[in-house]
């Protein structure tokens, strides 16, 4: 067995004998790759995430995000969702929508009592995912998500449709936006606070609509020293419906992941 | 289905088995649909980011920075995955990993594994290795799928069936599903999805890639279009990790560029469909993930190359652009390398990693026209790389032949020595220039040259030398021949 040290050491030996043999490479700001969106962050949201095989409608308020949901609900011709708990969701009334609709739903908050092959048959039988998202890239189109108790990942990936609700106030420009929200919301626990407790706890996010506020906050990255103790476990990045180019490299969609993504843009 | 018997040789001939490659219409084909999809996507995501070179250029400066230090990055990413919870091993080289991954396996009297992708697993034959234990490993990427149960090799980084045509796939897949499937590419997808989500479900563990792996947060990157790798690290309780020790990189802010990059070189996406960060395994509280987060951290003859003029292969992220770009992949496929990594990047990894005399074809299977170079994310000079390992192949016993070592020393010596060089110009303008020349092209060359004839013509030599025009007539009217740049100026 190979261990830690005599294996660094040979690294460091290599590395050091490779040193003759860098690159003249030009080194560049770090601020060379932010892309940025400019104008109405919304339909450039949507028009990336229509360019990418997914479908986005932007709306104006939370009664027109419903009947827009109501129409993809019939469109899917679902029979079992599986929810997110998350106030955006609550807001929009989701679950008297799908109650409405005649489709039995589970919201995850509910499943997670349920012993895990419970409850695990019950989304692999789901054929719809509702969620929203931490933030959303316009331009890129993409969806950030992070784990939470009650947002697991199963919703944006077990079932054909995932439908995610997106609040205006949820969309920054750029993926390193999203990264420097993710590092700020991630940086130091408060003292006495233990890695698992901080950020992550076993409360569920508060019913009350307070969204994440997607400001940038200053614009700089942690120091190659933060360790960004509060971290998820998981932060999944989707743009676009599941993707296969591997028959003669012609695109087909849903072969693991949803094949059909929808997502509700709402402007209010 | 196709007979592929080139699939069968671990060590073949690559001029043979790419003349078996262009004999086969409808490999071509297969391969002809390159350049309608990956090629010009890849060109086209280049030039619609702006200030791409530089972006480019900032992830080549990162790796070159990385690599400068690549022993304090690793120490500190096995730290930082070992704070989050997740466990770490080192393995000096295939055979080692091999042994890790399934002593881990065993001790959880694991009996089924799913795969997500992974080409250093491939590399280091890991299934072989599972399968010898009698641990089932059924890989998810849907080409990966395909090819596993057609018994063949990956031909391509990203696209690891791109050598098999519909109606193949229809054949492979309907061989295990036990019934004729319909030669239709939605439904032979909803097939494998069906078939692979139960695998999922059942699955004792979950053995990924890595593309990144961040240092300062001890976080793995993991990036598929499919979404096969998610469901690798969201159901089964065990997820095992295997990287090569260059894909680490240092800091968090480091991500974004490299993300931007690989989308683009890959398939010309702005950003891959799902990107996971994974900070260690699941937390008390959430109930999907793994409880268990492995990381198996390869050398397997990576500081051999990082010490050595060839270090810049190391900066590779796997996207596979330079296969789509190179005119010689797109002619004879993956499987003519012989190795595990095809195309430009394959014919200098393949001889590194497994030996530059049973290899010695690869370095040669190139143009060296520079289409590797400018599709690359990191802008590694394959070119140059290649021509390093001719050098090196020249210098290796066995690995020149002894006329050619003959005919490079007289070349050589003839360039040192102007008599010479002027001697053997005359006689080349006097003999093949005058005689053989039809309409400024000769037709044959005679022994080892018809070589090239056989399949293009050969530029005749002028049948006069510029250095005699310029003394007869050009040093007479130096105001003309100055005016005129062309060398031949002041000449009808």
């Amino acid at each position: 067995m190979t261990d830690q040290a005599s294996f660094l050491a040979k690294v460091r030996q290599a590395a050091a004998a490779g040193r003759a043999y860098r690159v003249h490479a030009v080194d560049q700001d770090p601020a060379v790759a932010y892309l940025g969106a400019e104008g109405d962050l919304c339909q450039r949201l949507a028009a990336e995430i229509d360019a990418v095989g997914g479908r986005a409608v932007v709306v104006d308020d939370l009664p027109a995000a419903a009947e827009q949901l109501q129409a993809w609900l019939v469109e899917a011709q679902a029979h079992r969702a599986v929810c997110w708990r998350h106030p955006l969701l609550e807001a929009l009334g989701v679950s008297d929508l799908l109650a409405a609709a005649g489709i039995q739903h589970w919201d995850q908050a509910l499943l997670r009592d349920l012993p895990e092959p419970v409850w695990r048959a019950r989304v692999l039988a789901c054929d719809i995912g509702i969620t929203s998202c931490d933030w959303a890239i316009a331009e890129s189109g993409t969806l950030v998500m992070c784990a939470k108790p009650g947002q697991e990942r199963v919703a944006s990936l077990l079932p054909p449709w995932h439908v995610a609700v997106v609040h205006r106030q949820q969309i920054v420009p750029d993926l390193i936006d999203a990264l420097l929200l993710l590092a700020a919301a991630s940086g130091q626990p408060a003292p006495g606070e233990t890695l698992s407790a901080h950020h992550h706890g076993t409360d569920l996010p508060s019913p009350s609509p307070r969204l994440p506020d997607a400001r940038i906050p200053d614009g700089r990255m942690p120091a190659l020293e933060a360790f960004l103790p509060a971290l998820p476990s998981n932060i999944t990045l989707i743009t676009g419906p599941s993707k296969t180019g591997d028959m003669e490299l012609q695109l087909t969609t849903g072969v693991h992941g949803p094949a059909h993504w929808r997502v509700l843009v709402i402007r209010d | 289905m196709r007979e592929t018997p080139y699939l069968r040789h671990p060590h073949h001939e690559f001029l043979q088995a790419a003349q078996t490659a262009l004999e086969d219409p409808e490999l071509h084909r297969v391969l002809g649909q390159l350049h309608g999809t990956l090629a010009p996507r890849n060109r086209q995501a280049w030039a619609a980011l702006p200030r791409s070179d530089e972006i480019r250029q900032r992830a080549r400066a990162i790796k070159d920075q990385t690599l400068a230090e690549l022993d304090r990055h690793l120490e500190t990413l096995a730290r930082h995955v070992e704070r989050r919870g997740g466990k770490v091993h080192w393995a000096a080289d295939g055979a080692e990993a091999c042994r890790i991954i399934t002593e881990l396996l065993r001790a959880r009297g694991a009996r089924m594994v799913v795969k997500s992708k992974s080409m250093t697993s491939e590399e280091i034959h890991l299934n072989e290795a599972l399968a010898a234990v009698g641990i089932e490993a059924v890989e998810t990427d849907l080409g990966e799928y395909i090819i596993q149960l057609a018994g063949h090799r990956p031909s391509h980084i990203v696209a690891p069936a791109i050598h098999l045509t519909l109606s193949d796939v229809a054949a492979i897949l309907s061989r295990a599903a036990g019934r004729p499937l319909p030669v239709d590419r939605t439904q032979l997808a909803q097939f494998a999805r069906q078939t692979l989500r139960e695998k999922f479900a059942q699955a004792d563990a979950g053995i990924t890639g890595v593309n990144f792996a961040i240092a300062q947060t001890g976080s793995l990157v993991l990036v598929t279009n499919e979404g096969n790798g998610r469901l690798t690290c969201t159901l089964p309780r065990c997820q095992i990790a295997l990287m090569g020790i260059e894909k680490v990189i240092p800091r968090w802010e480091d991500l974004g560029c490299f993300l931007k990059v690989l989308a683009r070189g890959a398939t010309g996406q702005k950003l891959s469909v799902y990107t996971q960060i994974l900070s260690g395994p699941r937390r008390p509280g959430e109930h999907e993930g793994p409880e268990e987060l492995h990381l198996v951290l390869l050398d397997n003859g990576r500081t051999r190359i990082l010490g050595s003029p060839l270090r810049e292969s190391l900066f590779c992220i796997r996207c596979g652009a330079c296969l789509n770009a190179c005119p010689i992949y797109r002619h004879v496929g993956g499987h003519a390398y012989g190795g595990v990594y095809a195309g430009p990047i394959g014919a200098v990894l393949t001889p590194l990693y497994d030996g530059l005399v049973p290899n010695q074809h690869l370095p040669h299977a190139s143009s060296l026209c520079g289409a590797c170079q400018a599709a690359c994310p990191v802008k590694i000079q394959i070119p140059e790389l290649l021509i390093r390992l001719r050098d090196a192949l020249h210098h290796t016993p066995g690995g020149s032949s002894r006329l050619e070592h003959w005919a490079y020393r007289l070349w050589a010596a003839t360039l040192r020595r102007a008599w010479l060089y002027r001697l053997s110009t005359w006689l080349v303008a006097r003999t093949l220039g005058r005689w053989k020349a039809k309409e400024g092209w000769l037709r044959r060359l005679p022994g080892g040259l018809a070589g090239w004839t056989s399949v293009r013509d050969f530029p005749a030599p002028a049948p006069q030398r510029f250095r005699d025009w310029w003394r007869s007539e050009g040093a007479q009217h130096p105001a003309s021949a100055a005016a005129s740049h062309e060398p031949h100026g002041g000449r009808p």
